[in-house]
């Protein structure tokens, strides 16, 4: 046995009892009790626990374990807690949650209280053998708070297995069961009422094929509605660039969804809406790009030449002081009585009853219908638009099919649920493929145009700067070799696009019967 | 992952003592530490109060891998693990040197456990022969405790010399000064005059002190039985020190 075990006692038992009869046969020795905080952490949209990790501090210590299981992967001393990736000293748990945290802030979900006492079972070497846990959880460090939660755990030591073999048999013949899979973690963020996995920017719809289009297209954005509340509330607290992200997507998504899910609602409505979360998008376009440039520091510096990676600096300070006020900018459109009444508005049209009076054409169509034409027309347009390009690759219509994509991408996502998943999942993943690439293309297309632009604003005061310019230059050099290769790419990740296995899936999922 | 052997040519200079000190501060910072005692006289393993006993002896150490895995032993401490001492391996020398691939035998034998470990210490007991080149071509660093007295520093430079005579690099063997009589002029004036002549020596001084000794009567590192003594500062010190200039990951790379 070399796993750890939790225990509970029978009800009534208490541990004291348990400790006295085992020392009839046993040399015991009892450790000082040790009564500490703990504090689990996790991103905003629950990165760790949807990899299946608790990362939690107790004391100037972290630890990193794995959900339902109490061996740690990894522990680190710190003196203050890390609140980003690049906050982390470096070694084994930074290397582990750099891809899954990324640039988001970790946030403190919650604090609880621990009080254990670890009893020693010695041989007559007075070596410990195997440990013994009594652990209890409470909400506060409160002295007669309830515990949450109390257990026994037996931790055996490596090479003496015998003693904890020993030990287990005793205990489940006294009538201790083995709590397993609940993990504390549970109870403890109930106490705070956070639900595991509550939030996610991924679009989680269900629909039902015979639901009216217009009850459907309501769904969906209110859901993307929520997202943008969600977020709107933090992108104030400017913790990480995240919240303004999703805010974003979600205001895309709804502007897609109001153009390509047609003749739903009255032209009047839609038209006054698709205009106004324009307006809405643009509030914060400046902002999105620079936390993208700043995103990119690391990638930048690492694209330079080493003697000019520090000539840099000065076009990031200068982004940074830009930031700043884009801040700012933001912030004030938030607040603005026109952003407010647009989103007042918006609620009001989503949640306020049908009326029958004043129909669009595809309202009462069941949704089922009209997901699957606009999904295959939108499907038909992306393979003509990119066979012309196969023939005559120009940036203008690269950047053209870039957004059909998305189109398809969106409608694809906003339908999934009446579609086999499996099937649909499958669709979704080639047609990301190809969205990286045309993504990669346009990405570096529109970030010469801004490093060149840039350096126009850069106050040319000091020799330093020319030096920044030369930078920048290099770095434009590197992008636009980068942007070729990408590009050189398109034919071949079009092609696998719509390969014959490809297209028959299309066409059985969206095309009608006879 | 970084190995690092306490050994010295001399003996009676505190290694097992400050071996059985930094696993424990390693263990306790967090890092899942493996402590092999390679000393036949088993000190190490006496300390932690285990049996001075391998699972089919020298030669299971020799095989390695599972062999040997299977006689670590839990120290009374979390994360601090411990290959126990046997006497059989005074012979360990002689055994080497009939294998082929002689002095890549420690190696090879540590190998497997380095995925496992975070660091591990080896308390090497007296030797200059073929045992020591295995422990040189086992390990990342060495550390080597220095009495400042003549003899001891002369000790050290046969090593050194021995080292670059045989191309082992000198730049990954630290020194620190162990067992330091504060009252002692001479041992003042070596630690100033040894810290200009070599290399690698960490700033760190262990003193000659009576609660070191007790860590035979209380079978404990003297850092956990009694954390607030003068013996287990100094220590601690030597711990951020080792971390500081031989484990730091910049250092590493």
């Amino acid at each position: 046995m070399r796993n750890n075990l939790k225990f509970n006692l029978p009800d009534g038992y208490k541990e004291q009892q348990l400790i006295r009869e085992l020392a009839d046969q046993y040399a015991i020795k009892k450790e000082p009790a040790i009564s500490e905080n703990f504090a689990i952490y996790d991103t905003f949209d629950w990165r760790l626990f949807n990899k299946s990790l608790v990362l939690y501090r107790s004391g100037n210590k972290l630890f990193l374990r794995k959900l339902a299981k109490s061996e740690i992967i990894h522990t680190i001393e710190i003196t203050s807690l890390p609140v980003f990736i690049w906050d982390f000293p470096d070694g084994k748990l930074k290397k582990q949650l750099e891809p899954i945290i990324k640039m988001r802030t970790l946030l403190k979900l919650v604090e609880v209280h621990c009080r254990s006492k670890t009893y020693r079972i010695l041989n007559q070497d007075g070596k410990t053998v195997t440990r013994l846990v009594y652990e209890k959880i409470l909400p506060s460090r409160e002295k007669y708070a309830p515990a949450l939660a109390a257990h026994l755990w037996l931790k055996p030591v490596k090479g003496y297995p015998k003693y904890s073999q020993n030990l287990a048999k005793r205990f489940e013949e006294t009538g201790f069961t083995i709590s397993k899979k609940e993990d504390i973690y549970f109870k403890v963020l109930d106490v705070v009422d956070k639900k595991p996995g509550s939030y996610s920017a991924k679009l989680n719809i269900q629909l039902d094929p015979d639901m009216r289009s217009d009850d459907a297209t309501k769904v969906i954005l209110h859901f993307l509605l929520q997202i943008m509340r969600i977020n709107e509330a933090s992108i104030e607290k400017d913790l990480d660039t995240e919240f303004l992200h999703d805010f974003r997507v979600a205001i895309r998504r709804t502007r897609s969804a109001l153009g390509q899910i047609k003749d739903v609602f009255p032209m009047g409505t839609t038209n006054r809406f698709k205009k106004d979360f324009a307006f809405v998008g643009e509030l914060s376009n400046q902002l999105r790009d620079l936390d993208v440039y700043l995103l990119k520091e690391d990638t930048y510096k690492a694209m330079l030449p080493p003697v000019l990676q520090k000539d840099i600096d000065p076009l990031f300070e200068y982004l940074r002081q830009k930031r700043s006020r884009a801040l700012k900018n933001v912030l004030k459109g938030l607040k603005s009585k026109k952003y407010g009444k647009i989103l007042h508005d918006w609620e009001a049209f989503l949640n306020e009853p049908r009326k029958d009076s004043d129909t669009a054409a595809n309202a009462k169509l069941p949704v089922i219908y009209l997901a699957r034409k606009r999904i295959y027309m939108k499907y038909q347009g992306v393979v003509k638009a990119g066979n012309l390009i196969i023939e005559n690759t120009e940036d203008e219509m690269l950047h053209v099919l870039r957004i059909q994509c998305k189109k398809l991408r969106y409608l694809m996502e906003f339908f999934s649920s009446l579609f086999p998943l499996k099937k649909i999942n499958v669709l979704i993943e080639q047609l990301k493929k190809l969205q990286g690439n045309l993504g990669d293309f346009n990405d570096l297309c529109v970030q010469e145009d801004y490093l060149f632009n840039i350096t126009r604003e850069l106050p040319a005061t000091h020799q330093q700067l020319k030096k920044t310019l030369v930078a920048i230059g290099s770095l434009i050099g590197t992008l636009d070799r980068e942007r070729k290769t990408v590009k050189d790419a398109f034919a071949k990740t079009f092609t696998d696009f719509v390969s014959s296995k490809n297209q028959g899936l299309f066409r059985e999922l969206f095309t009608l019967k006879p | 992952m970084a190995t690092l052997a306490l050994y010295s040519n001399k003996g009676g200079v505190g290694k097992t003592a400050a071996a059985v000190n930094l696993s424990y501060l390693a263990a306790q910072a967090g890092a899942k530490t493996l402590i092999c005692d390679l000393d036949p006289q088993s000190s190490t393993t006496y300390y932690f109060r285990v049996k001075h006993r391998l699972k089919s002896q020298a030669k299971g150490f020799i095989k390695g891998r599972k062999h040997l895995y299977k006689s670590i032993k839990g120290t009374d401490y979390e994360n601090l693990d411990l290959l126990p001492a046997d006497f059989s391996l005074r012979n360990l020398d002689a055994t080497f040197a009939k294998l082929r691939r002689s002095k890549q035998q420690l190696r090879k034998i540590l190998k497997p456990f380095k995925n496992q470990y975070d660091l591990i210490i080896l308390d090497c007991p007296v030797t200059i022969s073929i045992l020591a080149e295995n422990i040189l071509n086992a390990v990342d660093y060495t550390l080597v405790p220095l009495i400042p007295t003549t003899l001891s520093v002369r000790t050290h430079r046969q090593l050194l010399s021995f080292c670059k005579k045989n191309n082992y690099k000198t730049g990954k063997i630290y020194t620190f000064f162990s067992m330091v009589d504060r009252h002692k002029k001479m041992h003042h004036d070596l630690i100033r005059s040894v810290s200009k002549e070599f290399d690698g020596v960490l700033q760190s001084y262990i003193p000659y002190l009576a609660q070191i000794e007790r860590m035979g009567i209380y079978r404990e590192p003297v850092v956990a039985f009694a954390p607030t003594s003068a013996a287990s500062k100094s220590y601690q010190n030597l711990w951020d020190k080792v971390q500081k200039t031989i484990l730091s990951p910049e250092k590493r790379k």
